[in-house]
């Protein structure tokens, strides 16, 4: 019987020919039909996540900004300019998305990495050391 | 109310404020105090992982690196540990306060006060996982760690930085070992500090080991570092270690630590469960294959450090409980192949109450031979050998057939000398009381001496060298051998002693 392959390795040559310029749909379809075979279909979505950390790792990163009101073109193009030094990625696709859950402040998500820097997660690590004290 | 807005104030600036991007993963699942996370490839082995709740930022720590998922095991309660939450990695080791301000405190695995008082605040902080020092910074060990109890300083010394394993039954008076122990550090002024690690032990029973400590005046040259059998395994796991990087504090610093162990038995058994929920393929007994490497590694960081490193020393007297006497279980191999002796405590000799119950024939001290006082080791020549014959004798006197004279008088002696070495507990000896008792046996003056009256007579020699000898005996409590002029003095007082408790 062969080996299952680990998902990294499914993701990493996903993430190759992505780079390579095959069309999305084609890879989609490869894949989907692995997961089906494999009854791997419930990690659809880990693979995914591998994906775009391979991806990223490889200059391409879509990144997520979190805030509480919709940031101005200015802040982002700041907030690009962040990511891009931080990462060495060539091509940042930034998307805003507004909660107000987080309170203030802004949380910048990148495949395997964060900078959160929300008020509501300053307070939940005050509400952590309090307890602890 | 003032206090309390510039505590938050502080604690506010020293938020973290970093402006680096933290790596993250998600949890899979999690149960059973184990949580398998998604992401985080730069996390390392026993590296610090810290999960965002609602109710809080839970702490975890990776104990399995797989190709696509991580295991880790939470130092908290998984009651607000939920699949989907992010996981940051703190991209440090796990460390607890080390110092000075820990003494006299009774604290968690983990460092955290858990006596109610006020919270500490240490200098410094210690790695919990730590490698042990190398050989060139090691010294043999040549100090004595004196226990107080004269059958353990007589016949199996321990040295400053050995490892002497405590095993035997439940209930065979293995932790009392190791209270006298603690308490004679104070009482003797040797100026080692006690560390009692407590691995799963009821609450009720680490109360009581607080209060006795208070009560004899030791608790303030003490480390207390608790686990209950209601936290979670990870701490238990974490404990010995903790404590050990609280001891190697001192050690490192040109002081001396006695680390104790109460009981590597819980702690492999904490550690089996937590292999076993992280999957990890389960062994002999269900151990998992590297449970030999779970104490060797905690053991190895006892030491006596060479000059050039301070001469300080850590000892450890890490304690295992045998079922029904059976020291060729697992874990009692392994740790008795780890340390440098063991004291076998048998069930047998507790019930007839010979207490310390010290099997004199399965126990040894590897190391601590060069350890031991002089003025001990001049009276406590073939005491070992003596009582392992006695006690071999022993069952043949009891058919009552006709005995030799030699064999007669071994069989007498030893019961005198069986008498003398039962000790009451919390009462350890000084180095002069040890050797004026042993010498009365040993040298035959208390031969005269019926053996139920053996410890009343002790007890008058004692009393009496004391009040009339103060000088000589302060002498000898330095431990030197004894001069002809002092073992005069204990003869006469002793033959003096011995005929009033004529048969």
């Amino acid at each position: 019987m062969a080996r299952r392959l680990s998902r990294r390795s499914v993701a990493r040559y996903a993430g190759d020919q992505l780079l390579a310029g095959v069309a999305v749909g084609e890879i989609m379809t490869l894949l989907a039909a692995y997961l089906v075979t494999e009854k791997q279909t419930k990690h659809a979505g880990l693979i995914i996540r591998d994906i775009e950390e391979y991806v990223a790792e490889r200059g391409h990163v879509g990144a997520t900004v979190t805030s509480a009101f919709a940031l101005s073109e200015e802040t982002l193009s700041e907030l690009r300019k962040y990511i891009a030094e931080h990462t060495q990625a060539t091509d940042i696709s930034l998307h805003n998305e507004v909660d107000e859950k987080v309170l203030g402040g802004v949380k910048i998500s990148l495949p395997g990495k964060e900078l959160d820097q929300t008020i509501a997660t300053q307070l939940t690590a005050l509400k952590t050391r309090f307890k602890k004290a | 109310m003032t206090e309390l807005s510039k505590e938050l104030r502080s604690a506010i600036e020293r938020l973290e404020t970093g402006k680096e991007l933290d790596e993250v993963g998600v949890i899979l699942r999690v149960g059973d105090g184990v949580a398998w996370i998604h992401g985080l490839r730069k996390a390392g082995y026993s590296e610090v992982l810290q999960i965002e709740t609602p109710e809080g930022i839970v702490e975890a720590f990776a104990l399995n690196l797989l190709e696509d998922e991580i295991g880790a095991v939470l130092l908290g309660s998984d009651s607000a540990v939920k699949a989907g939450q992010t996981v940051r990695l703190k991209g440090e080791v796990l460390t607890v306060p080390v110092g000075p301000e820990l003494l006299g405190r009774v604290v968690d695995a983990l460092g955290r006060p858990i006596d109610g008082g006020a919270p500490i605040k240490t200098k410094t902080r210690g790695a919990v996982e730590r490698e042990a020092i190398g050989v060139m910074g090691r010294k043999s060990v040549h100090e004595p760690l004196m226990t107080g109890i004269a059958a353990i300083d007589a016949m199996f010394p321990i040295g400053r930085g050995q490892r002497e394993l405590i095993i035997g039954d439940r209930q065979t008076g293995k932790t009392a070992l190791t209270i006298d122990t603690m308490i004679n550090q104070a009482k003797q002024n040797t100026g080692v500090i006690n560390v009692y690690v407590a691995i799963g032990q009821k609450r009720s029973k680490v109360a009581r080991l607080v209060e006795r400590l208070k009560q004899e005046g030791v608790l303030e040259q003490t480390i207390i570092v608790a686990t209950s059998p209601a936290d979670p395994a990870s701490l238990l796991y974490i404990a010995p270690y903790a404590a050990t990087a609280m001891g190697e504090y001192f050690r490192d610093n040109s002081g001396h630590a006695l680390m104790i162990y109460d009981d590597l038995t819980k702690h492999a058994v904490a550690y089996r469960q937590m292999s076993l929920l992280l999957r990890r393929p389960p062994g002999r007994e269900a151990y998992p294959g590297d449970v030999f490497y779970l104490h060797s590694r905690l053991l190895e960081r006892s030491a006596k450090l060479s000059d050039e490193l301070g001469g300080g020393s850590l000892t450890a007297l890490p304690i295992i409980e045998t079922q029904a006497g059976d020291i060729s279980a697992y874990i009692p191999t392994n740790v008795i192949s780890i340390t440098d002796g063991q004291i076998f405590l048998e069930t047998d000799l507790f019930y007839q109450g010979i207490r310390p119950a010290i099997s004199a024939g399965l126990s040894v001290s590897r190391v601590g031979g060069a350890a031991q006082t002089s003025a001990v080791k001049s009276v406590s020549g073939n005491l070992k050998l003596g009582l392992s014959q006695f006690r071999e004798l022993a069952s043949f006197a009891q058919f009552g057939s006709d005995l030799d004279a030699s064999t007669k008088s071994q069989i007498d002696r030893g019961q005198r000398l069986t008498e003398l070495l039962k000790q009451p507990q919390y009462q350890p000896l000084s180095v002069w009381e040890q050797v004026a008792s042993i010498m009365a046996i040993t040298a035959g003056y208390f031969d005269t001496v019926a053996p139920a009256k053996i410890k009343d007579a002790q007890a008058a020699l004692l009393t009496r060298l004391s009040t009339d000898h103060k000088k000589d005996m302060a002498e000898l409590d330095k431990g030197a051998k004894p001069s002809e002029e002092i073992q005069k003095t204990i003869e006469t007082t002793a033959l003096a002693v011995a005929k009033g408790f004529k048969d």
